[in-house]
């Protein structure tokens, strides 16, 4: 038996007179590794702003595991096991690298802090949030670095620093939004092995438009045109997909 | 006459007013548009304008001088505003807009002061041609010939600017500049070329008002200061860089204003009994139209609704936080030392046996609590209130009218304050924080407005005298003594109520800057901490940025109004009227202070508090002009030392290494090392 964790159904989004998603239906299985691929323009990023929260659907809704998280501000998603990582790095950068995965890791202590140590107690003298602020660190690698600011971290640390945040809100799904943008091959293999190391227990969905890079992680693939679902499944029926070769794939290898 | 006839001639009136708001809000708005500057000095230059075109009409006579005053000083003024962004703008971009308000906060001091020493204080007029000042009678309607000309004149003009944006290669440009700045960039076009032109025609349009305006009413020293508000409420609710919405905005308001003046409380007559009357809200109604439209249409009238803060774009807010070369434990141990060195302060001036400098400390002690408030929300969320004095004046309203009518107890009457204004910040906060930050700007702005000009209406607040005559009681529940009967004899000192008053509000002021440094290493301002590194990603770590900064909102609401209510706590000394707590110039300087000193550190703001009030003291008795003095430090300042006072130490330092690692420029640096200390 597989379980649903995110699940869309007939989300559509417009802006003005242009539909740039479509009547889009979803489904992502728990610890599934889903790819969402399209050429520019197929509405990924529209679609990825959705189910963070960045933008509400004009039609369609939003579920996951079971709650529907349609108009939910992102911050919420957050706290139901959505997170996301940024294509650009957006880090704390004037904080040090174990002040940013604390703050990530203060956000879901939210409830056991009372108003008044919010105000009052010192950040520091939170043991199980130290502790766990320290776990993640060891786990990203991080914690010989853990006090110099994050805006002096190479680039490469700091995509580390990046999927430590989204690790510390310790989400179900986890949204990537290109995260190998701009690297160059060897840098994508690190990356990517960061991810499959450290995100191992999450269900992942990412959205990419290199090709090759998505068929040889993904579990499964959605392909996206003009918004609209053109095919979904594992990477050797997308690779074989008549469909998918002459919308795509064929356009794709012309260029 | 009829009242059709009497309204038509109200309603000429009001159109006369709104064309010259029209001018003086299309030059503010397409400035804001294209460059980002919130330009406080728009109305300096107005006046400019008018002063020059008397100087010009003086030389030539009233006749040939009129009209060639109309042509040259809108002119001499364009080429001031060239001089003005050339020099003191144009170092800015890139930085944050808040910069801007800062500079140009200084060139309204500069200007102002300039024009009082040129031309005097007394109030003047401009000479029209005596053809223009004739009565036209049509239908009944009297309306001087001056009227329609300026109608028609402004009229022409505003069509003038409107055709050459919408059809000359130029105005593109400027208008696609207005939409996105980086496109134009990205398509080959130096736009900062454009925006020398921008400023200097914004600031040319604005002189054209002002002569306008002088030949239909008189030339003072104030009228700028009298339109730049209203200017701004225009440009926000027309749509920020829309024409369009300057005309329509600036027409508008024109005419409200001269109705409410003209109706506002005349009676219309009796139904069953219940007196029918248009309520007096002269002042009040371009206020509360402003917030409403931004309720519903947060992006003004006519505003592109795909406008947003440029977020990639905004320039960082330069902190004084960083870079430090204390530590922490010398910082403290400094602390201690100005906290100790304050706590015998009275006595050391006791010795010479003169009271004033008490009650200037006292001053600065307010003022400090004042801008530490401000901080908690500038320095930390990165929000920009520019009505900040509405807490701080309508603190020292409600302490005062707590003391006079419920119990003169000081305690209770500083609670009182601070429970207000809370909640004043949390249904401001609410809502404002979550549309963006320049609205939040406006909309607080607004609001500040709105108090200012309520007080002048209502008897309970006394009008524009404001309030007098309560005792303060030094204590609760019967237990304590009436501050002004204090006169104790200690060691040979006399405690004054002035030094009961000094030592109960440098209390406040330590547990004030206490309690902020206890929640910025508490869990709440961790979060405010990075809410203002990176707001978009402290939302998708999970925190609510919209609570927290209307939380922070309001503790700064609540401290700004605990150091107004202090003005309360000591009537003799402090006044307490509208202009003196609640006029915009106030939430200005607070902005000046807290700068001044360095934003982001809790306790910069409040030495920068203490520099601007010993600056004007000094400066005052020295010499007439000292806001010309004052507001050219702002301006240096902003260019030279932007993370305020509190960074010069580092500065130093910086330029004693590069000193030592540059040796050819060595003499150079050090003698200029050497003049700061």
């Amino acid at each position: 038996m597989t379980e649903t964790v995110l699940e869309t159904n007939g989300l559509t989004k417009r802006f003005g007179e242009l539909t740039a998603v479509d009547h889009v239906d979803l489904e992502v299985e728990k610890g599934e590794f889903r790819s969402v691929i399209g050429p520019n323009g197929a509405g990924k990023t529209t679609t990825f702003n959705l189910i963070t929260g960045a933008l509400i659907p004009s039609e369609g809704t939003v579920r996951f595991n079971g709650t529907d998280i349609t108009n939910m501000p992102p911050h919420e998603r957050v706290h139901h096991g959505v997170g996301r990582s940024f294509q650009i790095t957006n880090v704390f950068g004037g904080l040090t690298v174990r002040e940013n995965v604390r703050l990530a890791a203060q956000s879901m202590y939210g409830d056991e802090i009372s108003r008044r140590e919010a105000m009052f107690r010192d950040k520091d003298s939170f043991d199980e949030l130290t502790d766990r602020t320290t776990e993640i660190l060891d786990k990203i690698g991080l914690r010989d670095r853990a006090d110099v600011h994050a805006d002096t971290l190479a680039y490469g640390d700091q995509r580390r620093l990046e999927i430590g945040l989204v690790l510390a809100t310790d989400p179900e799904l986890v949204m990537l939004d290109e995260p190998t943008a701009g690297m160059s091959s060897e840098e994508t293999h690190e990356t990517m092995t960061l991810i499959s190391d450290v995100l191992s227990d999450q269900s992942l969905m990412l959205i990419e438009h290199d090709i090759d890079l998505v068929m040889r992680v993904s579990d499964r693939v959605t392909v996206l045109t003009r918004g609209q679902e053109l095919a979904s499944g594992t990477p050797e029926d997308i690779a074989t997909n008549e469909d998918v070769r002459d919308a795509y794939l064929g356009g794709a290898r012309d260029e | 006459m009829t009242f059709v006839a009497d309204l038509t001639e109200q309603l000429i009136n009001g159109v006369t007013l709104g064309m010259v708001y029209v001018l003086l809000a299309a030059g503010l708005s397409i400035i804001f548009g294209v460059m980002d500057v919130i330009n406080f000095s728009h109305g300096e230059l107005f006046a400019l304008g008018a002063y020059f075109a008397l100087s010009i009409s003086g030389a030539l006579g009233v006749g040939v001088g009129f009209w060639t005053a109309l042509v040259v000083a809108p002119l001499l003024v364009g080429i001031v505003g060239v001089a003005i962004e050339r020099f003191t703008i144009r170092p800015l971009y890139g930085r944050n807009p808040l910069y801007h308000i800062l500079l140009t906060f200084g060139l309204v001091l500069i200007i102002n002061d300039l024009i009082k020493l040129v031309w005097g204080t007394q109030q003047r007029n401009l000479g029209v041609p005596g053809y223009l000042s004739q009565p036209v009678g049509v239908a009944g309607i009297q309306v001087s010939l001056y009227n329609y000309f300026m109608i028609v004149f402004a009229g022409a003009l505003a069509l003038g600017i409107y055709l050459f944006l919408e059809r000359t290669k130029y105005g593109m440009i400027v208008r696609a500049g207005s939409q996105d700045r980086q496109m134009v960039r990205n398509v080959g076009i130096d736009i900062d070329k454009y925006y020398t032109l921008v400023f200097g025609l914004g600031a040319a349009l604005a002189a054209v008002g002002g002569i306008v305006l002088g030949g239909y009413q008189s030339i003072s020293t104030g009228m700028g200061n009298s339109v730049i508000i209203p200017a701004f409420i225009i440009v926000v609710l027309g749509g920020l860089g829309s024409f369009r919405g300057a005309v329509f905005g600036g027409l508008l308001v024109g005419i409200i204003r001269t109705i409410t003046r003209t109706y506002g409380g005349t009676e219309f007559g009796e139904v069953a009994g219940i007196t029918l009357s248009l309520p007096d809200l002269e002042g009040l109604t371009i206020f509360l139209l402003m917030i409403a439209v931004l309720l519903v249409k947060p992006q003004g009238l006519f505003g592109n609704p795909e406008f947003q803060d440029e977020g990639g774009e905004e320039g960082d807010l330069l902190t004084g936080a960083d870079g430090g070369v204390f530590t922490d434990s010398v910082r403290m141990k400094l602390g201690a030392a100005a906290v100790g060195l304050l706590a015998i302060a009275p006595f050391a001036i006791l010795l010479t046996g003169n009271d004033y400098y008490i009650i200037l400390l006292n001053r600065v002690l307010i003022m400090a609590i004042f801008a530490l408030s401000l901080d908690i929300v500038m320095g930390y969320t990165g929000l920009v209130p520019l009505g900040h004095t509405m807490f701080y004046g309508v603190g020292a309203y409600v302490a005062a009218l707590v003391m006079i009518h419920y119990t003169s107890s000081f305690i209770i009457a500083l609670f009182g304050a601070i429970v207000i204004c809370a909640l004043i910040a949390w249904i401001v906060g609410s809502l404002s924080i979550r549309v963006s930050g320049v609205y939040f700007a406006m909309i607080t702005l607004a609001f500040a407005e709105l108090f200012y000009n309520a007080v002048f209406k209502f008897q309970f607040t006394g009008g524009s005298d404001g309030l007098l005559g309560w005792d303060t009681f030094f204590g609760i529940a019967g237990i304590g003594a009436e501050l002004n009967g204090i006169n104790l004899l200690i060691a040979g000192f006399e405690i004054t109520p002035n030094i009961v008053f000094y030592y109960t509000a440098l209390i406040l002021a330590v547990a004030s800057l206490l309690f902020a440094r206890r929640f910025m290493n508490a869990p709440f301002g961790s979060v405010l901490q990075s809410i203002s590194e990176a707001e978009e990603r402290a939302e998708f770590i999970g925190y609510d940025v919209t609570k927290y900064k209307r939380r922070a909102f309001v503790i700064s609401g609540g401290m700004a109004g605990m150091a107004g209510g202090l003005l309360a706590v000591k009537p003799s000394t402090f006044i307490i009227s509208p202009d003196q707590t609640l006029a915009w110039i106030h939430s200005g300087e607070v902005i000046v202070m807290t700068l001044l000193g360095g934003m982001g550190t809790l306790f910069g703001p409040m030495i920068g508090a203490g520099v601007f009030i010993g600056a004007e003291d000094i400066l005052s008795s020295y010499t007439e002009q000292w806001r010309l003095v004052i507001g050219t430090i702002f301006v240096l300042f902003v260019l030279f030392v932007p993370r305020g006072l509190v960074s010069i130490p580092s500065l130093l330092v910086q330029r004693r290494q590069s000193a030592e690692s540059d040796s050819p420029s060595v003499g150079f640096d050090e003698s200029e090392v050497n003049t700061h200390d």
